[in-house]
């Protein structure tokens, strides 16, 4: 299995959002993408996920080539994602949340589950049975009949990342998946991703929160003006003085890390991302 | 202790008992109308063609959350299927038990139709498109004076028969709409279960995000039109043929606002609602008749204070048949 970037570039308008990025991700393992704000991390998801369209370049799944194919085919080939800003079906409940994530495949047979009774409550015992096993995995299967909105905010990040992994995918991609959660929250998170860790995924996240993105993640790639900077493992990221400079080493820099969070809710994570800088491991 | 502790359980018994009466006399109610004065018969015929005409909609409208103000174009298809199939018009004498799926599934396709051009829209300019949609179907039905009669309409049409039965009266009418109603019903609850009813409800939620695990709005999009327009199909041809007369004055904007207030009135999303709402709309203006010129301000009045009151409609959505049941049967 394979995931890889070849040569992409997106324009909008005149703006060179991306410009010429390759990048290949081996399945097993855990990437993090890192960069500050307008480096282009979402815009490379956007893509990759078929929200956005690719200038110039492909995104092979497989030698697959994803970016001429809409974004539901991209998720039925097994790209699955979760947004910046949550996305959940609200008003359904969470159970719902998760069995509708089946619908891609069981949707050609409806017409046998609304005639046959004996179907209907065969596949429903079945998606139930597959999205309780994740609801259980994120310490939500107490919550099953709420609707979404109700959950708290942890719960509501937790709920959508289950969401994504409902249909098995094979590529998992994670748009920060801890803003917002609180130190035992983002804890938590981490060893749940670490469990997600399988021999034919490939799981992509892009996080701010650099203690997170270092002990997290296998392999780094580090975005700087929509341009690929550096990858390596976090070890070399933290060595090689490029990424220091260009994006967390010089004052310019820095002084950008701390507008950026500022923007954000938590002060902790701006400690952590400068910290990281200061004592590298 | 034994008649402290059987007392809770009488009385448990006893509220159960005086929830299931109310049920009981509905049906023992539906079980007699037909017994009353032709009036009040022709009345639960209207009550019942607009529960049908709801449910369908309702689909659209309540399950996949997209505004269609042109539904009775799809009920103008299936009378004129009807109309045209078993009149003198073209000496055409089909049985109605062949139309009844014709024209459903004619009435499906212009679903389809319809569904295609207003695939990308949402909201306002859904409904805008749909309205335009509802009145060229009308607009057509008027001016195509060859095939469909023009203004004056289709007339003399075939009085229907089932089994070698005719259908005369508004009480065989009685049963055949109850019965439909009673099947339509089961199948739009069991589609509304169903995973096309989730991926409906998804899309109503945040189609972005529909598509994003997966789900081809697009087709699940379309299924809920064509589904939708074949319920409206059905309604058009057994108004048709009790009507036994049709002209393009039947299917107005004004009787697609009426169903869409059915609808919302009543409960969007809900079969509970549809049926209150059915009942609650085709049933005032009668009882107003009481207060003679008066009438149909004091249904505009009523409307309004109930959209006012209740926005969320008589039954809430999170009240469903489900609920009723247990509600009615786990006390």
């Amino acid at each position: 299995m394979s995931f890889v970037f070849s040569h992409v570039t997106k324009r909008f308008g005149s703006v060179v959002a991306i410009d010429d990025v390759s990048m290949r991700f081996e399945p097993g393992l855990i990437y993090a993408m890192i960069g500050p704000n307008g480096a282009g991390k979402s815009t490379l998801v956007n893509m990759a996920a078929g929200s956005y369209s690719v200038t110039a370049g492909s995104i092979l799944l497989d030698d697959q080539p994803l970016q001429h194919l809409k974004k539901h085919q991209i998720a039925q080939a097994g790209v699955a994602r979760t947004y910046q800003n949550i996305r959940l079906f609200d008003q359904m409940t969470v159970l719902d949340n998760l069995e509708v994530a089946l619908a891609a495949a069981d949707l050609r047979h409806t017409w046998r589950e609304v005639l046959a009774p004996g179907y209907a409550r065969q596949a429903a015992t079945r998606r139930r049975q597959v999205c309780l096993q994740y609801l259980r995995e994120f310490d939500l299967d107490d919550a099953a009949d709420a609707h979404a909105e109700l959950l708290p905010y942890g719960r509501q990040r937790m709920l959508e990342i289950a969401r994504a992994l409902v249909a098995g995918p094979r590529v998992l991609l994670l748009d920060e998946p801890a803003a917002g959660l609180n130190s035992a929250e983002t804890e938590s998170l981490k060893h749940r991703l670490l469990r997600l860790r399988r021999p034919d995924r490939v799981m992509i996240v892009i996080e701010h929160d650099m203690e997170l993105v270092m002990s997290l993640s296998d392999r780094i790639y580090v975005l700087h003006h929509g341009a690929l900077l550096f990858g390596g493992t976090p070890h070399e990221v933290q060595a090689n003085r490029d990424v220091q400079e260009a994006y967390l080493g010089t004052d310019d820099d820095l002084d950008a890390i701390h507008e950026l969070a500022r923007n954000r809710r938590a002060g902790r994570r701006l400690r952590d991302e400068t910290g990281a800088v200061r004592h590298p491991a | 202790m034994a008649s402290v502790s059987l007392a809770p359980g009488r009385a448990r018994a006893g509220l159960r008992l005086m929830r299931l009466l109310p049920v009981a006399v509905v049906l023992v109610l539906i079980a007699l109308l037909p017994q009353a004065g032709l009036y009040y018969v022709r009345l639960a015929d209207d009550v019942l063609i607009y529960i049908l005409l709801g449910m369908g909609l309702n689909l659209v409208i309540g399950y996949a959350g997209l505004l269609d103000l042109g539904f009775v174009a799809f009920y103008a298809v299936g009378a004129y299927t009807y109309a045209l199939l078993a009149s003198p018009q073209f000496g055409i004498h089909w049985p109605f038990l062949v139309i009844l799926p014709i024209g459903a599934a004619l009435a499906a396709c212009f679903g389809i139709l319809l569904g295609i051009p207003v695939l990308p829209l949402r909201g306002d300019y859904l409904a805008i498109v749909t309205l335009g949609f509802g009145e060229i179907i009308r607009i057509l039905l008027n001016n195509m004076n060859s095939v469909t009669g023009g203004p004056q309409g289709v007339m003399m049409i075939d009085t229907p028969k089932i089994a070698g039965l005719a259908l005369v009266s508004p009480r065989g009418f009685y049963w055949l709409l109850l019965g439909l109603c009673v099947v339509i019903g089961v199948l739009v609850l069991r589609l509304e279960r169903s995973i096309l009813g989730k991926a409906w409800a998804a899309i109503r939620e945040d189609q972005d995000a529909a598509r994003g695990i997966g789900i081809d709005t697009v087709r699940v999009k379309l299924a809920a039109f064509a589904i939708s327009a074949a319920i409206g199909g059905l309604a058009g041809v057994i108004f048709a043929s009790f009507q036994r007369y049709v002209s393009p004055e039947s299917f107005t904007f004004n009787e697609s606002i009426l169903i869409v207030l059915i609808i919302v009135i009543g409960g969007v999303g809900n079969i509970l609602g549809v049926i209150t709402g059915a009942v609650a709309l085709i049933v005032l203006p009668e009882v107003l008749r009481g207060v003679a010129q008066y009438r149909m301000m004091a249904f505009g009045f009523t409307l309004a204070a109930l959209i006012v009151l209740r926005p969320q409609g008589l039954v809430p959505r999170s009240f469903g048949p489900a609920r009723l049941m247990r509600w009615l049967f786990a006390a």
